[in-house]
C-alpha cells in the first residue's frame, strides 16, 4: 500500500534507525533530466509522519547543491540515541566528490550545512556505504576501481583496502559485511565481486559468474549470516540475483530468477532476512525470499521502472522506490486498503472547489464522486508470509486468581539448509504472589479459626505488637475467650480488685488514724476547755462549729422545733426537707428510710443536686443504677473510669449498649487518640461492625496488611461474641461486608481462592452495595473443587444469603444452570434495609403478561443459546411474544429502569428462561416501578409466587423463573430479581410434549411415586415444599428423557437408582448418584440431579 | 512458536494459538493440562486469542495473519467454528471482547490500519463496524475500557441510569495510542497519545477498580512502556508517566484482575512485573521465575512451525 509520495527525480536515504521522527533525505540524482532540463540540483529532508493520512511528506526547506548526486546514505557516525536529529548524510557527487552533510542543520534551516568534502576519486562516486559496527567508517568506490575507506572522525586522508584490482573498471557497489567488521564486498558491471579483508588490506575472493553476462548493478550481504551476499544483475540476457556463499565461492548456492528484465536496485531488509527487495526494468517491485527463492510479495506499482529502493531502517515494514518518473513513493509491505487514502483525496479536491455552498442553494454540494477503481486495485495482499517483526515471541497474561499465563519462544538458532529444530514451546503457569505477609498473616487467622486456638491467638498477637494500642486491642480481644471476662477488663483498664483492696484498707487505716488524732486533739481541747462552766463552753463549741455555716446560724434553733413538731405529726416528708434543709444529710437520710421508698429515692436524688463533690456523680450512678448517664456525661479524659464503672456494675443486658454509648462518645470527640480508644470500647461491647468503623476511620489506607489488621479483630471478635452472645454469626453489616469483600478479592487475586470464600460475606443485615467481588463465587467452588459441597450445604442450610452473594449467585446463574438451581432452593435472603425493594404482594391473579420494557434493543449482542442453556428459541423481550408458553400469566414484572431485557433459554421446559436485563437500553418509567421512590427501586426484587415472608425475604422458586437484573449503575451494583412459578403455563405446553419413552417410563412413575410418600410421611411444611419443588423439577428431567438427550451412562445410572428405590436402599441409590454426578457432563446433569439428590436424602430420612 | 495464551475468565481453561496455524485449548483444571480441542482453519500463523465473558458460553475469538477473525463455540462439548470474519485486508493482529455489560462485541486490530467491530446480534449474525484507516500501516492491539463509569465506587447516586460510554484503547505502526468512543452508534478517535518514538506494540487499560482514574498502559517497539492515566471523567485528559525503558522491543503488557501489577513481555524474553507505590512511582516487584511454585507448567511438545 502507497503511503507517501514525492514528485522528485532523486537519491533517496533514510534516517537511521535511531533516529525519531523518520526522515527520508532526497538529493538530485545524476544521469537524469526532466523536461526542463535543468541542472540544477537540491537536497532535501522529508518527515514521514503516519499520522497524517494524506500521501504528502512534510518537506523542510532543501539546501541548492552546485552537484547532483550519484548516491546519497544517512549514517549514524555521532548520533546519540534519538531525540534530535543528527547523524551524517554523505553524499556521491558526480566529479569524484563526497561531501558531508549535517541533517540537524538543513532541518533547521541552516546556511552552512556541509560539514566537510572531499575531492579524491576521479569519476563520479556511485557507491556508498558505512560500517554498522564503527559508524565512522565509510567506504566509496568510483571510477578505476578505486576505493577509499574514509574515517569520520579524520576525514582528510582516506585509505585504501588494498591494491586495486586489474583491470580497472568501475565500481558500481560497496557494501560492509554484516557480521564480519572489517569484511568489505565491491562488485562492478562487469559482474566481478571482490571480497577485501582490511585487516590484511588485501581481496581475499573473487567471486564471478563464469558465462560472464553479470552486469552488477546490486550487492548485499546478508544480515544474519557472515558468508553469503546477493549480487542482482542489470543485464536484461541475465535478468537474476545469484546468492553467494562464500564457503562455496565457485558457484552461485541459489540464483532467483523472478525479474524478466534487468534488476535495478536490492535491498535486503535488516528486520527479517527472508525479505529481499529488487526492482527491475520490467517495472516490477519484488520481496522475495533469498533463502528459498519463493516470490512473497509483488508490489503495486505503475509502469514506471524504479532504479533506487531502501527499506525504512526504523520502520521495518516502510520501503521507499525512486522511480524514472520523477516520483518517490513510500509504500508499506503490510498491504492494506487504500481507500481511505483516496478518499482524502476526494475531500481534498472536493473541498478545494469551495463546495461549502457555490451556489446559494442553503445546502452544501456533496463531495465529489471520483470514479471507483476496482476492488482488485484498492485491495492489496500482504506479504505471502508473517515478517518476523509481526511475530510476537513473548507474553504473559493475567487471569483469575492472581496467575499469571508466560510463554516464551527461545530465539531459533535457524541455519540455512537445516530444517526447523524441534523446539519445545512451554506455556508457563504461575501463581503470582506480591503479598507474602498478607498471606502468611492470613493462613494464620484461618489456622487459629480452624483450631479455635483464639486465646493463644492472641497472645501470640500481644507479644508481637508494636504498639501499646495494639497490644491492649489484642488483650481485650483476648479477654473475650476467657472467663469472668469483666473482670479482667477491670484488669486490663488498671482496676485490679485486690489493689483496690489493699488501697482501700491503707486509706481506711489512715483515715482512722487522721481521725483519731483529730479527735484526741479535739477531746483534749474538749476536756480543756470543759473546766469553765460547761453550758457555755458546749454553747460556744457549738457556736464555733455554727460559724462555719453563718447562715443558718439563725435558724438553727428553730429548725430543731419544726423537726420534732414533724416527726410528732408523721409528716416524714417535711421532716426529711427540714433536715435537708438544715443541711443534715444523715438524718434526712435515715428520715427517708422510714418514711418509705419513694421518699428515700426522692431524698437520694435531693441529696445529690446538693451534694456536687466530685465522687457524688459516681455514687450517684451506683445508688441509682443510672448508668446511661454517667457514660453521657462523663469526662472523656476519663473514659478508662466511666468503662470500668460500667464493666463492674452494669447489668448483662445494657451493658454492650453502654460500651457503645461511651465508645459513640469517644468516636465522635474530635481527639484522635481517644478516637482509636473507642474501638476497645466496641470490643468490651462485642460490636464488631461499629469496631470495623471506628478501626476504618482511624486506620487510614487501603494497605492489604492494613486490612489484615482489621480482619484479624473483626474475625476473632466475631468469634468471641458467638461464644458470648446468642448472635447470627452470619449476620454481617455493610460495612463489615464490604470489607470482608475487599480481602476475599484480595485472597482470590493472590491465588487463596478457597480462603477467598470463607470470607465472602454471607449475610449483610443492611442492604447495601457491597463492592463487587470479581468473581462468581459458584465458581471459586468448582476451582477450590466443592462445588457440590459448597453450594449444596448452603443450600440445606437456607442459610441467609446477603445481596451480594444474591448477586454472585444470580450472576453465576448466568453461567451455571446448576448453581442458578440451587439458588432457587427456597433462600430465604435476609434484607430489610432501606434500600430494600419492598416485594409487593404477589400478584397471583393472572394478568396479561407483560414486558414493559420501553427500549427493546433488537440489536440486542447476545449468543441466543450459551452451550448450557440452550433453548430452541431465544426471547427477546420487546419483540412481540410469539407462543402463548414464553407469556407469563403467573406474574407481571418490572423491568429495571434501564436496558433491554435478555432472555436467556435453561434447559427444560422452553417457558423455563431467564431474561437478563442490561443496561445497554435508555431510561424510562416503569409503571411497576415509577410509584416508587428511585433509591428503592435499585434493591432486590424477587417476586414470589409463593407468599413471601414479612414482606422482607423472598421466596426464590423454581420450575421457571425469570430474573431480571438490572444496575443501576455498573453491572453489580445492584440488581432486581423476579422470579416467578410458570405452574400457569405449564399446561398449555404440555400439550406439545413428546411421550417418555416407554422404557423411561419408570424413572417418572418411581420418583413420582416416592416424591408422594415422602409428602405423605412428611410433617413439617418446609420439607413438604421441598419436595413439592423437586417434584416439579424433575420435569427437567422428564423433558431429557423426551427429547432423548440423556447419554447411556446417565440413564443406566438413574435406572440402578430407580431398582434401589424399590429396594428401599436409598443409601445405595444416593452412592449411585454420586457415581453419576461425578463421571457426567455437569451441564449435562445440573438440572435435575441435584433435585434428585433431595429426594432420595428426604428418602433416606423419612424412611419411606 | 506460540504467540498467545490466555487462561479463560475462571482459570479452568487455557487457550493457545501457534505459527502451526493451530488454536489448542487446554483444561488446565486442578494443576492438569488436558487437550481438549485443537482448532484447525486459520491458515497463517494465529496471532491472538480471547475469550468471551462466561455468560455468553464458552466463545473464542481467535486472529491471524490470514487476515481472517474466527469466532469458535462450544456446543455440546465440541468445538466449532461459529463465525469467520473476513473483513480485512491484511494480518489481524489483536482481538479483544468487550465488556459483557455491552453484549458480545469483539474489537479486531489489522495491519491494514483498520479497526473492526464484530457485534453479535443474535441468530447468527454479526454486525460489523469498520473504522478506516486508524492507525497508517496498521494496528497492533487493541483493549477495551472497563465498563464502569470511573469513581462510581465514590460517588453513590442512586437509581440513575449508569452512564456508560463505550470505549476501547488502540495501538498502531504510527506510534499512537489512540482511544476510541461510540458516540450515536459511531465510533470516534477521542484522543491520540504521543509518547512512543516507534510502533506500538501493546495496549491494556486496566480494570476499573472503582477509582476516578482510568489507566492505560502501552509499550512500544522502543522499549519503552508508559502508563496514562485520565482523571477527569470527561476523559480528555491523559498524561503519560514512563514506566521503564527496556533494552529490547516490549511486546505486550497485562494487567492483573485488581489492576495493581502489570507483567510487561520483553523482547528478551523476559517477563517482569510491575506495581505502583504509594508515592506513584513504579517499581519492579519481581521477575518472573516461570513455572516456579507455579500452579502448572504446560509443554507443549514439537510444535513445527508450518
Amino acid at each position: 500500500m502507497k503511503l507517501k509520495e514525492i514528485d522528485r527525480t532523486a537519491m533517496q536515504a533514510w534516517s537511521p534507525a535511531l533516529q525519531h521522527p523518520i526522515y527520508l533525505a532526497t538529493g538530485t540524482s545524476a544521469q537524469q533530466l526532466d523536461a526542463t532540463f535543468s541542472t540544477s540540483a537540491s537536497l532535501e529532508i522529508f518527515e514521514l509522519d503516519l499520522s497524517d493520512p494524506s500521501l504528502d511528506m512534510k518537506s523542510y526547506c532543501g539546501v541548492f547543491v552546485s552537484r547532483r548526486y550519484h548516491k546519497l546514505i544517512w549514517g549514524p557516525h555521532s548520533m546519540t540515541t534519538g531525540e534530535s536529529v543528527s547523524g551524517v548524510l554523505i553524499a556521491g557527487g558526480e566529479n569524484g566528490n563526497i561531501i558531508l552533510y549535517d541533517p540537524a542543520k538543513i532541518i533547521a534551516g541552516d546556511a552552512e550545512v556541509i560539514i566537510a568534502q572531499k575531492d579524491k576519486h576521479t569519476g563520479p562516486v556511485r557507491a556508498l556505504d558505512v560500517n554498522i559496527f564503527q559508524t565512522n567508517l565509510v567506504a566509496s568506490g568510483a571510477n578505476e576501481s578505486e576505493i577509499y575507506i574514509w574515517d569520520l572522525n579524520n576525514f582528510a586522508t582516506p585509505m585504501t583496502p588494498g591494491v586495486k584490482t586489474q583491470p580497472l573498471e568501475d565500481v558500481s557497489c560497496i557494501a560492509w559485511n554484516r557480521q564480519v567488521q572489517h569484511i568489505l564486498a565491491s562488485a562492478s558491471p562487469s559482474g566481478r565481486a571482490t571480497v577485501w579483508d582490511l585487516r590484511k588490506n588485501e581481496p581475499i575472493i573473487k567471486v564471478s559468474d563464469h558465462n560472464n553476462r553479470m552486469h552488477c548493478s546490486g550487492l548485499a550481504w546478508h544480515p544474519d549470516i557472515a558468508t553469503q551476499m546477493v549480487l542482482a544483475s542489470e543485464d536484461d540476457r541475465l535478468p537474476v540475483i545469484q546468492m553467494w556463499d562464500l564457503r562455496f565461492a565457485s558457484s552461485p548456492l541459489r540464483v532467483l530468477e523472478n525479474h524478466t528484465r534487468g534488476v535495478l536496485a536490492i535491498a535486503w531488509s535488516m528486520a527479517d532476512p527472508e525479505l529481499l527487495l529488487s526492482c527491475g526494468k520490467d517495472a516490477k517491485i519484488l520481496c522475495s525470499n533469498p533463502n528459498t527463492g519463493e516470490v512473497l510479495y509483488e508490489l503495486p506499482t505503475n509502469t514506471q521502472w524504479c532504479f533506487d529502493i531502501q527499506w525504512c531502517p526504523r520502520n521495518p515494514a516502510v520501503l521507499s522506490a525512486a522511480s524514472f518518473d520523477g516520483r518517490i513513493s513510500v509504500y508499506s509491505i503490510m498491504g492494506g486498503s487504500a481507500d481511505g487514502l483516496r478518499q482524502k483525496q476526494v475531500d481534498q479536491l472536493s473541498s478545494s472547489f469551495g463546495n461549502l455552498d457555490p451556489f446559494g442553494t442553503g445546502q452544501p454540494l456533496p463531495p465529489l464522486q471520483l470514479p471507483q477503481q476496482t476492488a482488485s486495485q484498492s485491495v492489496i495482499l500482504p506479504l505471502k508470509k508473517p515478517p518476523k517483526w509481526i511475530r510476537r515471541p513473548v507474553g504473559a497474561s493475567f487471569s483469575f486468581g492472581g496467575k499469571l499465563v508466560t510463554f516464551e519462544n527461545t530465539k531459533a538458532q535457524q541455519q540455512p539448509g537445516i530444517d526447523q529444530q524441534q523446539q519445545r514451546h512451554h506455556v508457563y503457569v504461575s501463581q503470582v504472589v506480591t503479598e507474602k505477609e498478607f498471606l502468611a498473616r492470613s493462613n494464620q487467622l484461618q489456622e487459629a479459626v480452624r483450631s479455635e486456638g483464639f486465646v493463644s491467638y492472641c497472645q501470640n498477637k500481644i507479644d508481637m505488637a508494636q504498639a501499646d494500642f495494639e497490644r491492649s486491642v489484642w488483650a481485650f480481644l483476648k479477654v473475650n475467650f476467657e472467663e469472668d471476662s469483666r473482670v479482667k477488663y477491670l484488669e486490663l483498664l488498671g482496676y485490679r480488685k485486690e489493689d483496690l483492696r489493699k488501697k482501700v484498707n491503707v486509706l481506711e487505716s489512715c483515715v482512722k488514724y487522721i481521725f483519731a488524732n483529730t479527735l484526741s486533739s479535739a477531746s483534749k481541747c474538749f476536756l480543756h476547755e470543759s473546766k469553765a462552766s460547761t453550758t457555755r463552753e458546749i454553747l460556744s463549741f457549738k457556736s464555733r462549729l455554727k460559724l462555719e455555716n453563718p447562715d443558718e446560724t439563725q435558724s438553727c434553733l428553730d429548725v430543731d422545733g419544726l423537726i420534732t413538731q414533724a416527726l410528732l405529726t408523721g409528716n416524714f416528708e417535711s421532716a426529711v426537707d427540714l433536715c435537708l434543709h438544715d443541711n443534715r444529710m444523715a438524718d434526712a437520710i435515715i428520715l427517708a428510710i422510714a418514711g418509705g421508698q419513694e421518699l428515700l429515692s426522692r431524698t437520694q436524688e435531693k441529696y445529690f443536686a446538693k451534694m456536687q463533690s466530685k465522687i457524688t456523680r459516681l455514687i450517684t450512678a451506683v445508688v441509682t443504677k443510672n448508668w446511661k448517664e454517667i457514660v453521657q456525661s462523663c469526662d472523656l479524659q476519663n473514659w478508662r473510669e466511666a468503662l470500668a464503672a460500667v464493666l463492674t456494675y452494669a447489668r448483662p443486658e445494657e451493658f454492650a449498649a453502654l460500651c457503645d454509648l461511651l465508645g459513640n462518645r469517644l468516636e465522635s470527640e474530635g481527639d484522635s487518640l481517644l478516637q482509636t480508644q473507642a474501638c476497645l470500647c466496641y470490643i468490651c461491647a462485642g460490636n464488631v461492625e461499629k469496631l470495623v468503623a471506628c478501626w476504618t476511620k482511624a486506620q487510614d489506607g487501603n494497605s492489604p496488611l492494613s486490612l489484615q489488621d482489621l480482619i484479624e479483630k473483626v474475625v476473632i471478635l466475631r468469634k468471641a461474641v458467638q461464644l458470648t452472645q446468642a448472635v447470627d454469626p452470619n449476620a454481617v453489616g455493610a460495612l463489615l461486608a464490604e470489607k470482608m469483600s475487599q480481602y476475599a478479592n484480595l485472597l482470590a487475586a493472590q491465588g487463596s481462592i478457597a480462603a477467598a470464600l470463607t470470607f465472602l460475606p454471607a449475610n449483610t443485615n443492611q442492604v447495601h452495595d457491597p463492592p463487587p467481588f470479581f468473581f462468581p463465587v459458584c465458581f471459586l467452588s468448582v476451582l477450590t473443587g466443592s462445588l457440590q459441597a459448597e453450594i449444596c450445604v448452603e443450600a440445606e442450610r437456607e442459610m441467609k444469603l446477603a445481596p451480594s452473594v444474591m448477586k454472585l449467585l444470580t450472576e453465576s446463574l448466568l453461567f451455571s444452570p446448576f448453581v442458578a438451581y440451587q439458588a432457587t432452593q427456597q433462600y430465604s435472603f435476609g434484607t430489610g434495609g432501606p434500600a430494600v425493594y419492598q416485594p409487593q404482594q404477589p400478584i397471583t391473579a393472572p394478568a396479561s403478561a407483560s414486558y414493559p420494557n420501553p427500549a427493546p434493543n433488537p440489536t440486542h449482542p447476545y449468543l441466543p443459546s450459551a452451550p448450557s442453556h440452550t433453548m430452541p428459541s431465544p426471547l427477546y423481550p420487546g419483540q412481540p411474544q410469539p407462543s402463548p408458553t414464553s407469556l407469563n400469566p403467573a406474574s407481571s414484572f418490572p423491568l429495571p429502569p434501564s436496558g433491554a431485557s435478555f432472555q436467556h433459554g435453561r434447559p427444560g421446559p422452553p417457558a423455563t428462561s431467564v431474561a437478563y436485563a442490561l443496561p445497554t437500553g435508555s431510561t424510562g418509567t416503569l409503571p411497576a416501578t415509577s410509584d416508587l421512590p428511585a433509591s428503592q427501586r435499585t434493591g432486590l426484587r424477587l417476586n414470589g409466587g409463593r407468599a413471601s415472608r414479612e414482606g422482607r425475604t423472598f421466596c426464590l422458586l423454581t420450575q421457571g423463573y425469570v430474573c431480571v437484573f438490572s444496575f443501576h449503575r455498573m453491572t453489580w451494583k445492584s440488581l432486581i430479581c423476579s422470579v416467578f412459578q410458570h405452574v400457569q403455563a405449564l399446561p398449555t405446553e404440555k400439550i406439545t410434549k413428546k411421550p417418555i419413552p416407554e422404557e423411561h417410563l419408570i424413572l417418572k412413575t418411581t420418583f413420582e411415586a416416592l416424591i408422594q410418600r415422602c409428602l405423605l410421611s412428611a410433617s413439617d411444611p418446609q420439607t413438604k415444599r421441598k419436595l413439592d419443588d423437586a417434584n416439579k423439577r424433575l420435569e427437567f428431567l422428564y423433558d431429557k428423557l423426551r427429547e432423548q438427550t440423556l447419554s447411556p451412562t446417565i440413564i443406566s445410572g438413574l435406572h440402578n437408582i430407580v431398582k434401589s428405590i424399590e429396594t428401599r436402599s436409598y443409601m445405595e441409590g444416593l452412592n449411585i448418584h454420586t457415581h453419576i454426578v461425578s463421571t457426567s457432563n455437569f451441564s449435562e446433569t445440573s438440572a435435575f440431579m441435584p433435585v434428585l439428590k433431595v429426594v432420595l436424602t428426604q428418602a433416606n430420612k423419612l424412611g419411606v | 512458536m506460540i504467540h498467545d495464551a490466555q487462561m479463560d475468565y475462571y482459570g479452568t481453561r487455557l487457550a493457545t494459538c501457534s505459527s502451526d496455524r493451530s488454536v489448542k485449548i487446554f483444561d488446565v483444571r486442578n494443576g492438569g493440562q488436558i487437550l481438549i480441542a485443537d482448532l484447525r482453519g486459520h491458515e497463517g500463523p494465529v496471532w491472538q486469542v480471547a475469550w468471551a465473558h462466561p455468560m455468553y458460553g464458552n466463545i473464542l475469538a481467535s486472529c491471524s495473519y490470514d487476515r481472517k477473525v474466527i469466532i469458535w463455540k462450544e456446543e455440546n462439548g465440541t468445538w466449532e467454528k461459529t463465525y469467520e470474519y473476513t473483513g480485512h485486508d491484511s494480518s489481524v493482529n489483536s482481538v479483544c471482547w468487550a465488556p459483557h455489560d455491552y453484549g458480545l462485541i469483539l474489537a479486531c486490530g489489522s495491519s491494514d490500519g483498520a479497526i473492526s467491530l464484530l457485534s453479535y446480534t443474535g441468530d447468527g449474525q454479526w454486525e460489523v463496524k469498520k473504522i478506516s484507516n486508524a492507525h497508517t500501516i496498521g494496528c497492533n492491539a487493541v483493549s477495551w475500557a472497563p465498563a464502569v463509569v470511573p469513581g462510581s465506587l465514590i460517588e453513590q447516586p442512586s437509581g440513575q441510569k449508569p452512564n456508560y460510554i463505550k470505549r476501547f484503547a488502540s495501538g498502531g505502526c504510527d506510534n499512537l495510542v489512540k482511544i476510541w468512543k461510540e458516540e450515536d452508534g459511531q465510533w470516534k478517535e477521542e484522543q491520540k497519545l504521543e509518547a512512543h518514538s516507534d510502533w506500538v506494540r501493546d495496549v491494556a487499560w486496566a480494570p476499573s477498580i472503582g477509582l476516578p482514574t482510568s489507566t492505560i498502559a502501552s509499550c512500544s517497539q522502543d522499549g519503552r512502556v508508559f502508563i496514562w492515566t485520565c482523571d477527569d471523567a470527561s476523559g480528555n485528559s491523559w498524561s503519560p508517566k514512563l514506566l521503564h525503558k527496556f533494552t529490547d522491543v516490549v511486546w505486550h503488557v497485562s494487567w492483573s484482575i485488581t489492576a495493581n501489577i502489570l507483567a510487561v513481555s520483553g523482547g528478551d524474553n523476559k517477563v517482569t512485573l510491575w506495581k505502583e507505590s504509594v508515592d506513584g512511582l513504579w517499581a519492579c516487584i519481581s521477575d518472573v521465575n516461570k513455572g516456579q511454585g507455579g500452579v502448572s507448567a504446560i509443554t507443549e511438545g514439537q510444535q513445527n512451525e508450518q
